[in-house]
C-alpha cells in the first residue's frame, strides 16, 4: 500500500512547517508532494487534481484542519482520504474531535520521522485491511 | 558551537518566517489594547503563538516552546471568553512576547534560549487561572516540574480513537510527546519594565559604555543574507534572460553573415533591430533584477507601533503611531540600515517632540498625540516621514544650546538661518535635553541618524514650526546599486560625481570671481558659493583656472565645483573597489566606449581638503586669465 509515487498534500500556513513535513515525507521515500497554505487553498487543489493522502495542521487562518477535515469527509470523492492531522494542540478534547470528525491518525508536533513512519503504517494497515475486505 | 548542527536552513527558516508572525503579534497587541474585546484578534494572536510553538518544537527549543504554550493557553481563555483582557494580563502577555524576542535572538545566535523567568512564567500560569494579582513579585509559585503542561504524555490516539469509533484495537506503545513540561530554572528576576525595555531593540547597546553584544550583529548578519522573491518577479527574470539569450544567438548568426562579406543594407538593418532589442531587454533585465531585491517597507514599519507605545507608555504620554503607504518598495539592504535610524526618531518624537497630556491640553491640542510614519515614492526617490504634532522645535534655543556646548561660535550662530539651526541637532554630542532621560538625551543617535542615512546616499531634513509639530524629512535613492551621475572632465580624464547633488552647471566668467576671505567665491543668485577646484581636491597641480563650475549641495554646504568641462549624464553601475579605496574614490564604473571612471565620493574629497591654500590661487589665476 505504501506506494512511493503515492501524492500528499500538506497543508499548513507556516512554510517552515510544510517544509519539515515535507522533508520528514521526503526521508521516508515520499517524494510526490505538494503544499497548500490553509484549508480552503487545500479544498481547490483537492478538487482540481487528485491526492492519495492528506497531512494538515489544525490552527490555520480562513479555513482550518478541523474544517478541512469534517469537509473532506462530507464529499464523495474525497471521502475515502486519509487525512493525518499534525498539531500543536496535544488536548484531550481536541484529539478526541478529530477522532469524531474522521481523522486517521494525529500527531503532535514536534515529531521525528519515525514517529510518522509509524503513523502512515498504521494508516496504511488499515487502509489494507479496508481494501481486502 | 552552534546548537543547530544540521538545521541550518531549518533555524533561518523558522527565525524568518515567525519573526514576521511575532512583528504581526506585536502589532495585533497593540490593536487589542484598543478593542480588548475583538474575538478575531485574540484569535489571531492565539494562532501566532500556537505556530511558533509548532515550529519550535522541531528545533528543540523547550523554553519557547514552554512560554508560547503558556501564552497560548492564556489566549485561548480570552478568546473562549473565560477571562478578559485586563491591564494585568497585558503586561504579562507583552512582557511574554518580549521575552519570545529575546529568545529569537539567542536562536539567531546558534544557541538554545534560556528559560524565560521564572516570575513571569508564574504570572502567566496565574493569568491563565484568572488569579492574577497586580503585583507579580508575590506570585512566586514555582513551577513544578511536569505540572499543567497539557503535552507531557498525550493521549493515546489509537485508543482514543477506538472508544471514539467504536472500533477496539489493541493498545499501542505510548509515544513520546513534546516534552512540554519543563522544569525552570532559576534565572535572574528581571522587572518586567526591563523586559519590555528589551523589546525595543537595540537600544542599550548605543549608550555608551554599555555593552555591545556583536553575537547578535553577527547573527543578523546571517540572516541578512537570505531574501524572499516574489517567485512571478523570478519567472520575469528568467523569462528575460531566455530572451537574451535568443537575441544573442540572432547577434551571432548576423556577425558570421557580416564576417563572411555580407553588408547589404537589409543585414545591417537586422543587425540594428537585433542590437536595439539586446538594449531593451538588458535593461528591463537590470529593472527585474533590481525589483528581485525591492520589498515592501511595511515589514520594517510592523515592528514600530509596539516600540512607540512602549516608550509612550513608560513616559505617562499618550502616543499613537499611525503608518502610511507600507506597500512602498525598497532595496533590501536600504531597509535593513534604516530600523535603527527610524527608531531613533520616532524615540525622538515621542521623548522631544511630543508635549505630555497636560501640556497639550493647556494648548488646546487633542490629549493624545499622534506620531506619524510614512513611506512614498516620488520620481526616483523614496520618502520617507516621520512626523509628530508636539512643541515644534525653537530655532533659537537650538543655537543657544549649541553655543552653550561649545560646538558653535556666537558668528557662525548670528549667522544661521531658520534650516540651519534645526540641522545643529545632528551635530556629534547635541542634545536638547535638559535631563538626561532613560530614553533619549544623550546627544548620540541623532549624528548617528544623519550619517547612516547619509551612508545609503540619502539626507534627511527638518521641518518644524513651533506649537505644530515636527517632521524628519528622509529621501532615498531607489537603488545602491545604480547611480546617476555627472561626467565631468579634467583636461582628458573623466570623473563622475553623484547626480543627486548637483544642482546646476554654469560658466565660469573670471570678472565674477571674487576673492572674500582668502577664498575665491563666486555669487549665484545673491549667494556667496566658495569655488572649490576639482584638481586641487584631488591634490593635483593647478595649472589653469577652471572653465566651469558645478554647483553642488551637501548636507552642510553649498559649493561650485572647478572642472575644465564637462561629458553628460549617466546612469553608473557602481563596481566597489574592494581592498584597495583611494581616498575620496567611492567606487568605479565603466563608460560606454570601455572607458574606466572613478566615481567621487565628494564628502571625503571635501574633508581631505584642510589645506585650502590653492583657495585663492584660483582667484590670482583667473584674474590673470581675465588681464591676458
Amino acid at each position: 500500500m505504501s506506494d512511493p509515487k503515492m501524492k500528499f498534500l500538506v497543508v499548513d500556513d507556516f512554510s517552515t512547517m510544510r517544509r519539515i513535513v515535507r522533508n520528514l515525507l521526503k526521508e521516508l521515500g515520499f517524494t510526490n508532494v505538494d503544499e497548500a497554505e490553509d484549508g480552503a487553498v487545500a479544498l481547490q487543489k483537492l478538487n482540481s487534481a487528485p491526492f492519495d493522502f492528506v497531512v494538515t495542521d489544525w490552527n490555520m487562518p480562513n479555513m482550518d484542519g478541523l474544517t478541512l477535515l469534517q469537509t473532506i469527509r462530507q464529499t464523495p470523492h474525497l471521502r475515502h482520504l486519509p487525512v493525518l492531522m499534525v498539531t500543536a494542540e496535544a488536548k484531550k478534547e481536541n484529539i478526541i474531535a478529530a477522532a469524531q470528525a474522521g481523522a486517521s491518525g494525529y500527531i503532535v508536533k514536534p515529531f521525528t520521522a519515525a514517529t510518522m513512519s509509524e503513523k502512515l503504517e498504521k494508516i496504511f494497515e488499515k487502509m489494507g485491511k479496508k481494501a481486502t475486505a | 558551537m552552534s546548537d543547530f548542527a544540521g538545521m541550518e536552513d531549518l533555524l533561518q527558516d523558522f527565525l524568518i518566517e515567525a519573526g514576521d508572525l511575532l512583528s504581526g503579534v506585536d502589532n495585533k497587541l497593540v490593536d487589542l489594547e484598543r478593542s480588548p474585546d475583538d474575538r478575531g484578534l485574540l484569535n489571531e494572536i492565539f494562532r501566532g503563538f500556537h505556530t511558533i510553538k509548532g515550529g519550535a518544537g522541531f528545533l528543540n527549543a523547550t523554553e519557547l516552546v514552554t512560554l508560547c504554550h503558556l501564552t497560548e493557553n492564556l489566549f485561548d481563555n480570552l478568546r473562549n471568553g473565560e477571562l478578559a483582557v485586563t491591564p494585568e494580563i497585558m503586561d504579562v502577555i507583552l512582557a511574554a512576547t518580549a521575552t519570545v524576542r529575546e529568545m529569537f535572538a539567542s536562536l539567531e545566535q546558534g544557541m538554545q534560549p534560556a528559560a524565560a523567568d521564572p516570575d513571569l512564567i508564574a504570572r502567566l500560569r496565574q493569568a491563565i487561572a484568572g488569579d492574577l494579582v497586580g503585583s507579580a513579585s508575590e506570585a512566586c509559585a514555582p513551577a513544578t516540574p511536569g505540572g499543567q503542561s497539557a503535552g507531557g504524555g498525550a493521549p493515546d490516539w489509537e485508543l482514543l480513537h477506538g472508544v471514539v469509533t467504536g472500533v477496539a484495537r489493541v493498545m499501542s506503545p505510548v509515544r513520546e510527546a513534546g516534552p512540554l513540561a519543563a522544569v525552570v530554572p532559576a534565572a535572574p528576576v528581571r522587572p518586567p519594565e526591563e523586559v519590555i525595555k528589551a523589546a525595543v531593540g537595540r537600544r542599550v547597546s548605543d549608550k555608551p559604555g554599555a555593552p555591545v553584544s556583536t553575537g547578535r550583529r553577527d547573527g543578523e548578519k546571517q540572516r541578512d543574507n537570505s531574501i524572499r522573491v516574489d517567485t512571478t518577479r523570478l519567472d520575469q527574470v528568467l523569462n528575460l534572460s531566455g530572451e537574451i539569450g535568443l537575441t544573442k544567438n540572432r547577434l551571432n548568426a548576423l556577425r558570421s553573415d557580416i564576417l563572411s562579406g555580407r553588408n547589404d543594407t537589409e543585414t545591417l538593418h537586422s543587425l540594428d533591430i537585433a542590437v536595439s532589442q539586446l538594449d531593451l531587454l538588458v535593461s528591463d533585465l537590470q529593472n527585474a533584477v533590481m525589483k528581485t531585491r525591492m520589498q515592501p517597507i511595511g515589514r520594517l514599519f510592523q515592528k514600530y507601533p509596539r516600540i512607540a507605545r512602549d516608550l509612550a507608555r513608560n513616559m505617562g504620554k499618550d502616543v499613537e503611531l499611525v503608518l502610511a503607504g507600507e506597500e512602498t518598495e525598497i532595496d533590501k539592504t536600504m531597509i535593513e540600515d534604516l530600523a535603527d535610524p527610524i527608531i531613533h526618531l520616532i524615540r525622538n518624537a515621542v521623548d522631544h517632540g511630543v508635549e505630555d497630556a497636560a501640556e497639550r491640553v493647556a494648548n488646546g491640542k487633542p490629549e493624545k498625540s499622534i506620531v506619524r510614519l510614512e513611506a512614498r515614492q516620488e520620481g526616483d526617490h523614496i520618502v520617507i516621514l516621520v512626523a509628530d504634532d508636539g512643541r515644534g522645535m525653537n530655532a533659537e534655543r537650538l543655537r543657544a544650546k549649541a553655543v552653550e556646548k561649545g560646538l558653535i561660535t556666537d558668528e557662525e550662530s548670528n549667522a544661521m538661518d531658520e534650516r540651519q539651526s534645526f540641522n545643529l541637532v545632528f551635530l556629534p554630542g547635541f542634545s536638547m535635553a535638559a535631563q538626561v532621560s532613560d530614553v533619549s538625551g544623550r546627544g548620540v543617535g541623532m549624528d548617528v541618524v544623519r550619517t547612516n542615512i547619509q551612508k545609503l546616499n540619502g539626507n534627511i531634513e527638518i521641518q518644524s514650526q513651533l506649537g505644530k509639530g515636527t517632521t524628519f524629512v528622509i529621501s532615498l535613492p531607489l537603488t545602491l546599486a545604480i547611480l546617476p551621475v555627472l561626467l565631468v572632465r579634467l583636461g582628458d580624464q573623466p570623473f563622475a560625481v553623484p547626480l543627486s547633488m548637483v544642482r546646476e552647471i554654469l560658466p565660469i566668467e573670471a570678472k565674477e570671481v571674487q576673492e572674500v576671505g582668502g577664498r575665491a567665491t563666486m555669487v549665484v543668485r545673491g549667494e556667496v558659493l566658495p569655488i572649490m577646484p576639482l584638481a586641487g581636491l584631488l591634490g593635483w597641480p593647478l595649472e589653469r583656472a577652471p572653465c566651469y563650475g558645478v554647483l553642488m549641495q551637501t548636507a552642510e554646504m553649498s559649493f561650485i565645483l572647478g572642472i575644465d568641462t564637462f561629458a553628460g549624464r549617466e546612469d553608473a553601475v557602481i563596481k566597489s573597489l574592494d581592498d584597495f579605496r583611494p581616498k575620496g574614490v567611492a567606487g568605479v564604473t565603466t563608460l560606454s566606449n570601455g572607458q574606466i571612471v572613478l566615481i567621487l565620493d565628494m564628502k571625503e574629497l571635501l574633508g581631505s581638503a584642510g589645506d585650502q591654500r590653492w583657495l585663492s590661487r584660483v582667484t590670482m589665476m583667473a584674474k590673470q586669465v581675465a588681464t591676458a
